[in-house]
């Protein structure tokens, strides 16, 4: 286990190191200069010597691998670099963003989990009944309408029927709940419905698979109860392939919120990536991309510890 | 040195006439609430529907920055917040111009404060116009070309700047009075000419306080503003939010109680319906027009058949009726604002391609055209456009759909802002591309030096010496009559070669709760943005 969990740790570097040797050259290789996007703004006038100042000013001048190297040395000391556009550290920047995305995140995992799991079970317990057809219409609903459009829909139903609307700007649980709360709640229930209509879903249909195990059959001749069979001996194996499910939205929900944060005014680091795409602002796509990745890589571990738990069978071992 | 420095009676009278007649084409709208009783105090609330590049308005063309840090800076000059047009001091008291027009003398107020404390004097207007019309390398200048005419910039005392010129030239006032030329404090552009682009350190009614990128952007009231007794607000705050549905909902909810640049007809009705009197609804012209720049050095639209072809495949009027009610698109004109002192009369522009009334005419003289050009069964062109639905895609959408009608098959390419410059703007990669020029007001110095050779805005490249020539001439003229003529005779020439494809001139919708008092809509979404003058009826 020990030598598994420390190889697992260190296949993290080169995988990171790949992400971002990729991410480095794809910034430089599509079409725009943020030089000529800062002199230029929207149709101003410029001249080659000013353009060659602001690269030589932007470090753009300098060879792609010592640009390269300079940043990873930087991400070494945990320096991600200064914006390009904002110029301020971009530590800074996605600090004041990640709580965020990292509570509508959590927020909206646990709303799924609460809603998906309890429906996955009743309409595998109750396949083809009528808890079953409503389940299914409530996770297809789920999966067919977009979080963005659902988002737009209930923020008009509260401006249209109550003339109000949530708070524009994010202010931390820490800092005032009631206003946190009055600007979370929505986006986490849009995009938990979402989530929640997936992993309901998968929790339904593998859980089914494993209700006509053999070992189920057993369990049922043996005179025991249905809570018992469903919840200890069924559910728990039908779990893993639920429990990736939601590791890997989770993972995705940190950076991948962009339309559900326009729609709801958040500043999370859904819409910096975005916007740091357009503008080139290649230390805060470089950092950003990291990060997410470094997120996705860490969940994915722990998704593949928490095997063990589900199935004791699972055991962890170095192949060599 | 002139002789002797005195007002020049016919370039005022001139000028003067040139303001009375402007504003009244303008139809800038009467003074809304004018009459009611100031109050003190509250936060304006407003939203905004971008991000700024940057925080410098030198730099800059974009209203996401102007709107935002307008309020913390004082100009030389700048246009009447009730009455558009009419310019008038701002940091100057009074100014006046030798008999031949090329030395200008402004007489800076005294006692004025930057944020910092320290004191605002000739030398700081004269090292931010220096950094204006002549910035160091590795420095943006966005409003470089609107300064041709100055030689030097003088500051012989604290309280004296004089403006040298090279000729004499009609526009230069009014782009003294532009919103975008704050006043700097010397001191941090002698550190870091760029300093600007990430710090706020203006003279204006409020002091900057915070901005959050992508979310806020907030001022508060500076209580040593040298206007007295303004501003009336606390402060303002500014949400930012990409997405039109959302900045309608926060008005519809109270969240935000204005946005100053536009709101889609529906969504206005919408609030209206909702609202009621509790909503003002300012509807204006912009100085803004949605065309197609034509890469003229490329085959085959190197072709004037071509180009002619595809300007006169272009129903505008019908445009007109569809696009209004989607996105505002809705005046017809040539290449100055209709409806401006400097617009071409109807009868003349009937008679240049794309502008005649029957459209079935001019289809077949487009296809005619195609056909002569080795084009009889039509041609493929490859559209750029940028990926912003409103109003760059609506338009694009339905020119494609118009040049169908004459066999001319165009792919609809929407890029990204930044690849969108750099195809247009940067290398010329393209046939055909949406190109908007859009301005602070409707001098032919600002409009029309776009389709001269060599200027950056020139995308389709194109260059034509009698274009040139005519432009420096205008920019040189002071009689606005013979400067009108001049302007027509660009227009006549760029239109009638189909050098750029003009669509259709834009209005827009200025949404605001009915308890913002005092503001005004000019005709652009740029200038009076330094909301001294607002106030709120209530919190």
């Amino acid at each position: 286990m020990r030598a598994y969990l420390v190889t697992r740790i260190l296949l993290i570097v080169p995988t990171l190191l790949g992400v971002a040797s990729l991410v480095f050259v794809i910034m430089r290789v599509i079409p725009g200069d943020v030089a000529l996007l800062i002199l230029g703004g929207d149709s101003g006038q410029i001249d080659r010597a000013q353009l060659a100042a602001m690269h030589h000013r932007l470090g753009l001048d300098q060879p792609l691998p010592v640009q390269f190297g300079t940043w990873l040395a930087g991400v070494l000391r945990f320096d991600f670099g200064t914006s390009l556009w904002t110029g301020r550290p971009v530590i800074e920047e996605l600090l004041i963003r990640l709580p965020l995305s990292l509570e509508l995140a959590v927020l909206a995992t646990m709303v799924a989990v609460l809603i998906s799991i309890p429906l996955g079970m009743l309409a595998a317990v109750r396949q083809d009944t009528w808890i079953d057809y409503v389940v299914r219409v409530i996770s297809i609903g789920g999966l067919a309408i977009p979080s963005f459009w659902a988002g737009i829909l209930v923020i008009l139903f509260l401006v249209v029927f109550f003339g109000w609307g949530p708070p524009l700007v994010y202010t931390p649980p820490w800092v005032d709940p009631w206003a946190n709360f009055q600007q979370m709640v929505w986006p986490v229930l849009t995009v938990g419905y979402r989530y929640a209509a997936v992993t309901s879903r998968m929790t339904r249909s593998t859980l089914l698979e494993v209700l006509r195990e053999d070992y189920i059959r057993t369990a049922w001749a043996k005179g025991l109860r249905e809570g018992e069979i469903v919840i200890r001996h069924a559910l728990k194996n039908a779990m893993l392939p639920v429990i990736t499910l939601i590791g890997t939205e989770f993972a995705f929900l940190i950076g991948g919120l962009i339309v559900t944060e326009t729609v709801f005014t958040l500043n999370g680091v859904g819409r910096f990536v975005v916007d740091a795409v357009a503008h080139r602002d290649y230390p805060v796509v470089q950092a950003l991309v990291f990060v997410i990745a470094f997120g996705f890589v860490i969940v994915n571990l722990l998704i593949d510890l928490t095997y063990a738990w589900f199935d004791p069978r699972i055991r962890y071992r170095v192949i060599r | 040195m002139a002789a002797r420095i005195r007002p020049h009676r016919t370039l005022f009278t001139v000028a003067a006439l040139a303001l009375l007649l402007a504003s009244a084409a303008l139809g800038t709208p009467p003074r809304v609430q004018a009459a009611d009783t100031p109050r003190h105090g509250g936060i304006l609330l407003a939203v905004i529907g971008a991000e700024p590049p940057s925080l410098d308005p030198h730099q800059e063309g974009t209203f996401a920055n102007i709107q935002l840090v307008a309020p913390c800076y004082s100009t030389l000059l700048q246009f009447d917040p009730l009455n558009f047009s009419k310019i008038i001091g701002d940091v100057a008291t009074e100014w006046k111009f030798a008999p031949d027009g090329r030395t200008y003398t402004f007489k800076i107020r005294p006692g004025i404060r930057f944020h910092d404390g320290s004191t605002l004097t000739a030398a700081d207007v004269k090292a931010s116009y220096d950094k204006i019309i002549s910035p160091p390398p590795g420095v943006g200048s966005f409003r470089k070309s609107s300064f041709t005419a100055i030689e030097r910039v003088e500051a012989p005392d604290p309280g004296t700047v004089v403006f040298k010129l090279k000729f004499a030239s009609a526009s230069l006032l009014a782009n003294l009075a532009s919103p975008w030329n704050a006043i700097f404090p010397k001191k941090y552009l002698d550190q870091d000419p760029n300093y600007f682009k990430t710090h706020v350190v203006g003279s204006g009614p409020f002091k900057f306080k915070s901005y959050t990128h992508g979310s806020t952007f907030e001022g508060e009231r500076n209580p040593d503003y040298f206007v007295k007794d303004r501003p009336y607000l606390d402060g303002y705050r500014f949400f930012i939010s990409t997405e039109t549905s959302v900045r309608a909902a926060a008005i519809r909810s109270g969240r935000a109680y204005i946005e100053f640049r536009d709101l889609p007809g529906p969504e206005v009705e919408a609030i209206r319906k909702q609202l009621g009197d509790k909503i003002v609804v300012q509807q204006t012209p912009v100085s803004a027009h949605w065309g197609i720049s034509v890469n003229n050095n490329l085959k085959p639209f190197n072709d004037i058949r071509v180009r002619k072809a595809l300007t006169l495949g272009l129903d505008r009027y019908t445009a007109s009726r569809v696009l209004y009610p989607l996105n505002g698109l809705k005046l017809i004109g040539g290449l100055m604002r209709p409806g401006s002192e400097w617009e071409m009369p109807e009868a003349e522009l009937q008679k240049l391609p794309g502008f005649g009334k029957d459209i079935e005419k001019s289809r077949a003289e487009a296809r005619r055209l195609l056909a002569e050009a080795g084009y009889p069964n039509g041609l493929k062109v490859i559209l750029k456009n940028r990926n912003i639905k409103l109003p760059y895609q609506d338009f694009a959408v339905f020119v494609i759909q118009e040049w169908r009608k004459i066999g001319v098959e165009a792919e609809h390419r929407p890029l990204e802002t930044a690849a969108w410059f750099a195809d247009g703007r940067d290398t010329g990669n393209f046939e055909l591309i949406v190109f908007p020029p859009v301005e602070f007001m409707d001098d032919p110095d600002l409009w029309l030096g776009i389709y001269t050779s060599r200027d950056s805005r020139n995308w389709g490249r194109f260059s034509d010496l009698r274009v040139d020539d005519l432009f420096a001439r205008q920019a040189r003229t002071l009689d606005p009559v013979e400067r009108r003529k001049l302007a027509h005779e660009i227009e006549r020439i760029v239109l009638e070669n189909a050098y750029y494809l003009p669509g259709l001139w834009w209005t827009r919708n200025l949404v605001h709760w009915a308890k913002v008092k005092n503001y005004v809509a000019p005709p652009n979404y740029y200038s009076n943005q330094k909301l001294q003058d607002v106030w709120l009826a209530e919190d």
